[in-house]
């Protein structure tokens, strides 16, 4: 019982913690927020938050709490209620170590801004709104923060707001999350008018669910995680700042989507037509990115391809009946891949705002710390043996070897699994080894303790994270304990075989051979034609469409030619013919008339 | 026939004879047609009253808004001859015929 009162106390304080920043200069005039001050508001919940996390480290110390009810119809209550179990219990303390590495650095990356308090405010309001979403229990709370995250999100990427791609892409990432938002929808309504409760525990009772709520539920992961699809926002999302791309949509945000499958995974656990859909899924995704990753220039835009191509990693464990080694997964992937964006960061900055590596080079020996944990992050993404990444996805890979699925999702993530390999690997040569391609009156600096300290900080995370969960959690569900040697050692040959051939290729760019344009190199180069296909086709049908059906069919035809004018014409024909023989003499023709009249009436006396 | 018979018979009659007299003015004949409206107008009123039928009330009120309808297409014809031909002298229309 005391443990359960302090496991409680400690989560509501850290969140407490979170919001004074924000209500504290509402309060009194004197409290201002500086950058300096939100970040240690981070640090502090961060170190407050590893109390629940340790509480149930050792004693498995779970808890729902109900803290006030809303009474909205007579039959429907919803409760605010939050749920600290496994999940939220070890997701607060690694997205508040992510938080604050990150907004350390970005007190460095954003100090020539003039108004860097309010985007620390900003980033404060989505990393509470995302915790909103961790924690709670109630399909109606987790949609609050779900759409906090996307406004915030929108806000963030449209930080630069004079710059017009940056307005198109805030645009686009609020699109195309809103379509994920309607399957989120299908699935409360489903949820309210069946079981008539929004709270997840009620939910997840019965044993067969049909395939319509959990269609809804993945076609909201697939908005919010980016899947195949609905992707195209997050690539464009990287017009935002790097601390902005290093929290929301590298760790945070995206992980949203899988977080809601992971919340509501029992609902999936007899339907095998909706697990088969989130493999196919997840492994076009990872593929598809992976793919368009090997051509991009922008080290932004590669990190971010990657981060797309794990997000379809997840979604393949979602598939595979695994929730919670997709959430080891994000725990490690949060740590290596907001390394990566904070060393990509430090670089751009240092290069005086230059994001092409074909224009970056020999950067080891100019920037040693960056570029170290740069490799440190690339090897724990590669899934290296015994680094963070090796620990998720070595798990994932030998799952989805021994179990009983299609062939076809296995070979996608396996070759997705070879290219993460590739296009790395290009990044670590063309970025840190080579001939150096940078002007030369560069100041390039990394000897600020905001730039180093982060970076250090989240690369030991990298190392030591995916051995720290995995020894101290132990598994639902058993992992596969004996198999071939073939299939135990596919993920590492997979890699190993990708570097190879990444090293080949990579020789074949030192001997000036003119670039030859092949198909394949355009569909990677042009993000499989996706952006240019959806963007303008769909846009075209829909609002030509809609002129059709409205105005050429409902006010032209309808209401125009075959109503008052179809009449008009049809009488004018008559009138043409018959006018030749009108002669004109009305008032002849009316007392003519007058006249018929009253010969019938007397005709009747 | 009752008084009240003889009132709307003869507004009838008197209106009807109106419509095809008409010397100059086409809106006179316009305004013939609103009497006969009118004066039918009555009669549908009386009807029910008098056959304590309160169901077929409806009806002056369905002719009313038909009557209306009609009389603004009147009107509508009235102001186009009169933009074509300069007023609505009747003598005038068939003027230029060929």
């Amino acid at each position: 019982m005391d443990q359960l009162l302090v496991l409680n106390t400690f989560m509501l304080l850290t969140l407490a913690i979170l919001s004074t920043p924000i209500i504290l200069p509402l309060l009194s005039k004197s409290l201002k927020n500086t950058p300096t001050t939100i970040v240690n508001t981070i640090k502090t919940s961060f170190l407050i938050s590893l109390i629940p996390m340790t509480i149930h480290i050792h004693s498995g110390t779970e808890s729902l709490t109900f803290l006030w009810e809303w009474k909205f119809i007579m039959n429907f209550k919803i409760p605010v209620s939050l749920k600290m179990d496994f999940y939220s219990l070890m997701f607060f303390p690694i997205a508040l170590f992510v938080s604050w590495s990150i907004l350390q650095f970005a007190t460095w990356y954003m100090a020539s801004d003039p108004h860097i308090t309010k985007f620390f405010i900003y980033l404060l309001f989505f990393l509470i709104a995302m915790l909103i979403l961790i924690v709670s229990n109630n399909m109606f709370m987790l949609f609050i923060g779900w759409e906090g995250v996307g406004i915030m999100s929108f806000l963030l990427i449209s930080w630069w707001h004079g710059r017009a791609e940056a307005n198109t892409a805030a645009l686009q990432a609020v699109l195309y999350n809103r379509v994920g938002d309607v399957g989120l929808i299908l699935c409360m309504a489903w949820l309210a008018t069946s079981m008539n409760t929004w709270e997840i525990h009620q939910a997840i009772s019965p044993n067969q669910t049909p395939t319509l709520p959990l269609l809804g539920l993945i076609l909201a992961a697939a908005g919010k995680s980016a899947q195949f699809g609905l992707h195209p926002w997050l690539p464009a999302a990287m017009e935002g700042p790097t601390p902005v791309s290093a929290l929301l949509h590298s760790s945070t945000m995206v992980v949203a989507g899988i977080f809601l499958l992971i919340r509501t995974h029992p609902l999936f656990n007899n339907n095998p037509t909706a697990l088969s859909l989130c493999l196919c899924l997840g492994a076009i995704s990872t593929l598809f990115a992976a793919t368009c990753a090997l051509t991009q220039n922008d080290i932004k835009k590669i990190i971010a391809f990657s981060t797309s191509s794990q997000l379809g990693l997840m979604m393949v464990t979602i598939g595979l009946n695994l929730p919670q080694l997709a959430f080891l997964h994000i725990s490690t992937h949060a740590f290596f891949k907001a390394m990566l964006f904070l060393c990509s960061g430090s670089i751009i900055h240092s290069l005086n705002g230059e994001q092409d590596i074909r224009k970056m080079g020999g950067l080891q020996k100019m920037l040693p710390t960056t570029t170290s944990c740069l490799t440190i992050g690339n090897l724990a993404l590669m899934g290296m043996p015994f680094l963070a990444g090796f620990y998720s996805k070595d798990q994932i890979i030998e799952s989805l070897s021994t179990s009983y699925l299609n062939a076809w999702a296995l070979t996608l993530t396996l070759l997705a699994t070879s290219f993460t390999a590739v296009y790395t690997l290009r990044m670590t040569l063309l970025v840190q080894t080579g001939f150096v391609r940078i002007p030369s009156l560069t100041n390039v600096n990394e000897n600020n303790p905001a730039i180093t300290s982060p970076i250090t900080r989240l690369a030991l995370g990298s190392i030591m994270a995916g051995f720290l969960i995995t020894s101290y959690i132990l598994p639902t569900k058993t992992p596969p304990t004996t198999m071939p040697l073939s299939i135990k050692i596919t993920a590492i040959v997979v890699t190993v075989l990708g570097l190879i051939m990444a090293l080949e290729l990579s020789k074949m760019t030192q001997t000036l051979i003119r670039p030859k344009q092949n198909y394949m190199s355009n569909f990677s180069a042009s993000l499989g034609y996706f952006n240019p296909l959806t963007h303008r086709l769909s846009t075209t049908y829909l609002l030509g469409g809609g002129q059709k059906i409205s105005s050429h069919l409902v006010d032209l035809s309808w209401f125009k030619m075959m109503g008052p004018e179809g009449l008009a014409t049809l009488q004018l024909m008559a009138a043409k013919t018959s006018t030749m023989l009108h002669t004109g003499l009305i008032k002849t023709y009316l007392g003519v008339f007058a006249l018929s009249i009253f010969l019938m009436i007397m005709s009747n006396y | 026939m009752s008084s009240l018979h003889l009132s709307f018979y003869s507004a009838f009659t008197l209106s009807s004879l109106g419509l095809a007299f008409h010397r100059t003015h086409l809106i006179s004949a316009l305004l013939c047609l609103e009497g006969m409206m009118l004066s039918m107008y009555v009669g549908l009123t009386m009807w029910p009253i008098q056959t304590q039928t309160p169901s077929s009330t409806i009806l002056p009120i369905l002719m009313l808004s038909f009557s209306a309808c009609e009389a603004g297409t009147g009107l509508a014809l009235l102001v186009a001859s009169t933009r074509t031909h300069g007023s609505d002298h009747l003598h005038n229309f068939n003027l230029l015929q060929c």
